[in-house]
């Protein structure tokens, strides 16, 4: 971003900011206003998704949705908030009050600081910090410090079981997350998202998703246990809201309580930005290069928007797990980080490092099987649509004759 | 030793692989479902055409007295079972004609089982479609359907109940919830 | 407070140093009602799991004494809103019984049709809310979806969507007609395959199964001790169905299968065990509704009795089998035209009884799961 704050400088004051002796003010200005565009950007992210959520929970499960608010009920997340925030902040007596009021500050400055690292196109990201993966690692972790304080504080054994298991739910899944990471740093040799994303290319044959079987073992765990990081189901044993009525946030109400879940939604963002750099290619255009890439504006723009749909492809899916399966147990849920997770990624570090002296990423031979890897992944992909076809085939004809009107009712026709 | 290893490395492979395998079938069942009619309807707003027109005919709803047919019999007070029936007959000592002089229904009280309606042999009781028996006081549901005495009514010889006109859209009860809302 | 109450209950039940006690319920999303449970627990494990049952009694059996016997019937759809139809039947079986009243033969058919169209819908909410319970929203909500066509049928039969009263004293209170027959052809045609793709969203997904199988086991004995009913006991491996044991109605006449338990993804007598039996049922159920709609026969549905009906000094017993096991009534009648004294026993009050054996040793989690899968309703419980 600082080439930016320069180019913006010169532009404005014709001077180059280096001799200015504001230098420091013009700074210090761009970064708050580069953290307003990025705290604007995580709260109504969070806050759209928690819609676009709903609607889609709603046609999964044969329902319409909220369509009241707004043109099909596009502000319904606007009403929420205003909602919560008109609500009385209660405090349970005999809570600890200062935990329990610090708790969602936690919670907050360790998600959104997350985004400061995190790239939304060519050479668009906030900080391209050298360790930029390993920082939004470590900043990430602040969450459940967060969550454990709100549920003891909360002076609720409800609460208290929610932060308990958040607890044993991070210590175990931040291995396989970071230990899933570690062959993409080897493949790239740098920590920073945008070195990462240059490194690998449009196609997906160039993703590192498809650059070994072990790499996508990698790609599957990272998912899984950044699932379990951003407490989704099947891993939302912290508010697991049929066991612990409401977890760690059962006692929260107003403003307080809005922070969490807006937390939850605006990690997604983070969860899927991850995904997507580290194994799906980020924000590379197929077929423009880096060079080609950094003379446009528009190709910039349009890198934006890959980056942009490749996320939201990965956040819709993450959605969909979250209204498909059950959640599971507690035990289950260490066990599979420890005996399932973590001796595969191991695995597939040691296998990585193998390949990728075997077939090294430019040899004729790791292109062929990088592209055989991928028409596994269209495969995978192409079963999948046929299965879905299937399942709605195999109602059609007993629902229309039963109701007497067409199934088809696509997603894009809205109510 | 060697079986009972290999045993266990293919029940390890095997369970990663039933699990990516069961949710990959669900997860084709929740997206197929995205292409499919949602099942809900818009109640109250966007309906193609008012629910009571919907249902059934022999929906129970609220009940509804119409006391031209009414023979002062006290069938449907004495089968009711948590009696929200109250019916009054009086009888004029010149004429000795027998007049209806009250007939009021609790709708607040009655839980629609059917049995007043089927036990009347006139088929001045029955059960109307409505069933948004909504007013802003609960005495409000205390339904009068008698303002002035009504005659009874007398059976014909060859007396066919079906022939009784039923008014399952309940303009009566209507108009009595309604004007009962306004005093 | 809360030791003072627990030590009534049980005194040797007072928590050691490291337990606490985790009041569950009465205000607890997956209680299914207003149960309550206290668990005393170190964290996830319990210890033990005290039900204390009653917060949901209405008196039933006693307002009966109060009531005539024809118009006790809409108060028996109160005693489990979720298979008001099985209430009514054994009801209007104990006064027929007593009273010496011959159903005809098409009423009795009516009678098992609408039955186990309410079997079907008891079980939709049975098995769809165990999924809730686990976490997966979705599958509860499909078969509500199911279950509203259930309702609409007996909405057209009946009159009603869930109290139905269409039992009455000698018969039915309506025919079917043949819009209503249709119908209901039509919602098997589409439901049976529903239940195929409903298994492949949920019954066979790999982690619901992990949450139930092997989890809260209950062997043959114990089931049988605690006198288990219904799908619970037939969940164990025993085949014991009222329909089969004690023909009832016409039931003799269908040909069905008793579904049980075999350890279908792990131990005889899990919580999938109890599960699955209840989808198998459902199978089994839309058979016999098309068996007795092909075999309908034409005539009377109902006998004429007279409207004060009153009964000699007798008493009887009378059972079905519901949703939720073996219902049946305890009549007893003194010559007067309501029973001097009415006993309902149910499938869910003998399943209480069970939790606080089966929960020793389960983690809170698996508790849920067992509730769950044991099909409880509050009302059934406490009347």
């Amino acid at each position: 971003m600082k080439n930016y704050a320069d180019q913006l400088f010169r532009f404005l004051f014709q001077a180059p900011v280096e001799t200015s002796s504001y230098a420091l003010i013009w700074y210090g200005l761009f970064i708050f206003l580069v953290a307003g565009a990025l705290l604007f950007f995580a709260a109504n992210f969070a806050g759209i998704t928690s819609f676009v959520e709903r609607r889609i929970a709603a046609r999964i499960q044969s329902r319409i949705g909220p369509n009241v608010v707004g043109p099909q009920g596009i502000l319904q997340w606007v009403a929420d908030g205003i909602k919560l925030l008109l609500k009385e902040d209660l405090i349970p007596d005999r809570a600890d009050r200062f935990l329990f009021r610090t708790a969602p500050y936690f919670v907050f400055s360790g998600l959104f600081t997350a985004f400061v690292a995190l790239p939304f196109g060519f050479g668009i990201v906030a900080a391209d910090l050298n360790i930029g993966i390993y920082y939004i690692f470590a900043v990430t972790s602040l969450v459940v410090v967060g969550i454990i304080m709100g549920g003891w504080s909360s002076n609720s054994k409800w609460a208290m079981f929610g932060a308990l298991r958040s607890a044993a739910q991070i210590i175990s899944y931040e291995i396989p997350t970071a230990l899933s990471l570690i062959p993409v740093i080897l493949l790239t040799g740098s920590l920073s998202t945008q070195d990462i994303i240059k490194s690998q290319g449009g196609m997906p044959w160039n993703w590192n998703i498809f650059h070994s079987p072990f790499t996508l073992a990698c790609f599957i765990i990272f998912f899984i246990s950044a699932l379990a990081e951003g407490n989704r189901i099947p891993f939302d044993l912290p508010e697991a809201e049929s066991e612990l009525v409401s977890g760690y946030n059962t006692e929260y109400s107003g403003f307080r309580f809005l922070v969490f879940p807006m937390a939850e939604w605006a990690n997604l963002w983070v969860i899927g930005a991850m995904v997507s750099l580290t194994y799906l290619g980020g924000w590379q255009i197929p077929f423009v290069s880096i060079e080609t890439l950094s003379g446009s504006p528009w190709l910039i723009l349009l890198s934006v928007a890959v980056f942009a749909g490749k996320t939201s492809l990965v956040v819709f899916f993450i959605i969909q797990i979250r209204w498909t399966l059950p959640r599971v147990r507690v035990d289950q849920m260490t066990l599979v980080c420890w005996t399932y997770l973590a001796p595969v990624c191991l695995a597939s570090i040691i296998g990585t490092m193998i390949w990728m002296l075997v077939f090294p990423w430019e040899s004729m031979a790791g292109f062929v099987i990088r592209v055989i890897m991928s028409g596994i992944g269209a495969g995978a992909v192409i079963f999948y649509i046929m299965r879905i076809r299937y399942n709605y085939l195999s109602g059609k004809a007993a629902y229309e004759k039963m109701k007497g009107i067409p199934l088809w009712y696509p997603f894009w026709r809205l109510p | 030793m060697v079986p009972v290893l290999e045993a266990a490395v293919i029940s390890y492979i095997n369970n990663i692989y039933r699990m990516f395998s069961s949710i990959t079938e669900g997860m084709a069942v929740t997206a197929s479902y995205l292409f499919r009619r949602p099942a809900t309807i818009q109640y109250p707003n966007k309906l193609e055409t008012p629910l009571e027109e919907q249902l059934p005919d022999g929906y129970r709803g609220i009940l509804q007295v119409d006391t031209r047919f009414c023979i002062g019999c006290r069938i449907c007070e004495s089968t009711c079972p948590i009696n929200c029936i109250t019916i009054a007959v009086e009888k004029d000592a010149q004429t000795g004609e027998r007049f209806l002089t009250a007939f009021n229904i609790d709708i607040s009280k009655c839980m629609y089982c059917g049995l007043c309606s089927e036990n009347c042999s006139t088929s001045a009781i029955y059960h109307t479609k409505l069933f948004n028996a909504v007013t802003q006081d609960v005495e409000d549901l205390f339904i009068r359907f008698v303002d002035h005495p009504v005659v009874l009514y007398k059976l014909p010889r060859e007396s066919d109940s079906k022939d009784i006109p039923k008014d399952f859209y309940g303009a009566i009860v209507k108009q009595r919830m309604k004007g009962q809302a306004h005093e | 407070m809360l030791k003072n109450q627990l030590s009534h209950l049980k005194p040797q039940a007072t928590p050691f140093m490291e337990e606490m006690i985790l009041n569950m319920g009465p205000q607890h999303p997956s209680t299914h009602g207003v149960l309550n449970f206290l668990i005393i627990t170190d964290g996830e494990v319990i210890h033990q799991a005290l039900p204390n049952v009653g917060y949901l009694h209405r008196g039933i059996e006693k307002l009966a004494e109060q009531t005539p016997y024809t118009t006790f019937i809409p108060f028996t759809d109160r005693i489990d809103y979720l298979s008001a139809m099985f209430a009514n039947h054994v009801y209007v079986m104990a006064v027929e019984t007593l009273a010496n009243i011959e159903v005809p033969e098409r009423g009795e058919y009516l009678r098992v049709i609408a039955c186990e169209l309410n079997r079907i819908a008891s079980h939709l909410i049975s098995t769809g809310a165990l999924a809730l319970d686990i976490g997966a929203s979705t599958p509860f909500v499909h078969w509500i979806r199911e279950r509203e066509c259930i309702n609409d049928i007996m909405e057209a039969l009946c009159g009603a969507r869930l109290t139905y009263s269409y039992m009455r004293v000698g018969g039915v209170s309506r025919d079917i007609s043949q819009n209503i027959k249709d119908a209901v052809l039509k919602f098997l045609d589409h439901f049976e395959p529903i239940i195929d793709e409903y298994n492949r969203l949920i019954s066979f997904n790999g982690i619901f199964i992990k949450r139930l199988a092997n989890v809260a086991i209950i062997s043959q004995v114990d089931a049988v001790n605690f006198g288990l009913v219904g799908p619970n006991l037939r969940g164990s491996g025993i085949e014991m169905d009222i329909r089969r044991a004690i023909p009832y109605g016409v039931y003799d006449r269908f040909d069905f299968k008793i579904p049980i338990g075999l350890g279908f993804q792990g131990t005889l007598g899990d919580s999938y065990d109890r599960y699955f039996v209840r989808i198998l049922e459902m199978k089994e159920s839309c058979s016999i509704v098309r068996q007795a709609l092909e075999t309908l026969p034409p005539g009377d549905i109902r006998t004429k009795i007279k409207r004060n009906l009153k009964i000699r000094e007798n008493e009887c017993y009378t059972c079905v089998e519901s949703a939720r096991g073996e219902m049946g009534i305890y009549l007893v009648s003194d010559g007067s035209d309501r029973p001097y004294r009415l006993k309902i026993k149910t499938g869910s009050f003998t399943a209480m009884s069970i939790v606080e054996k089966i929960s020793q040793g389960l983690m809170v989690a698996d508790l849920i799961a067992l509730i769950g899968s044991l099909d409880v309703v509050a009302p059934e419980i406490d009347r």
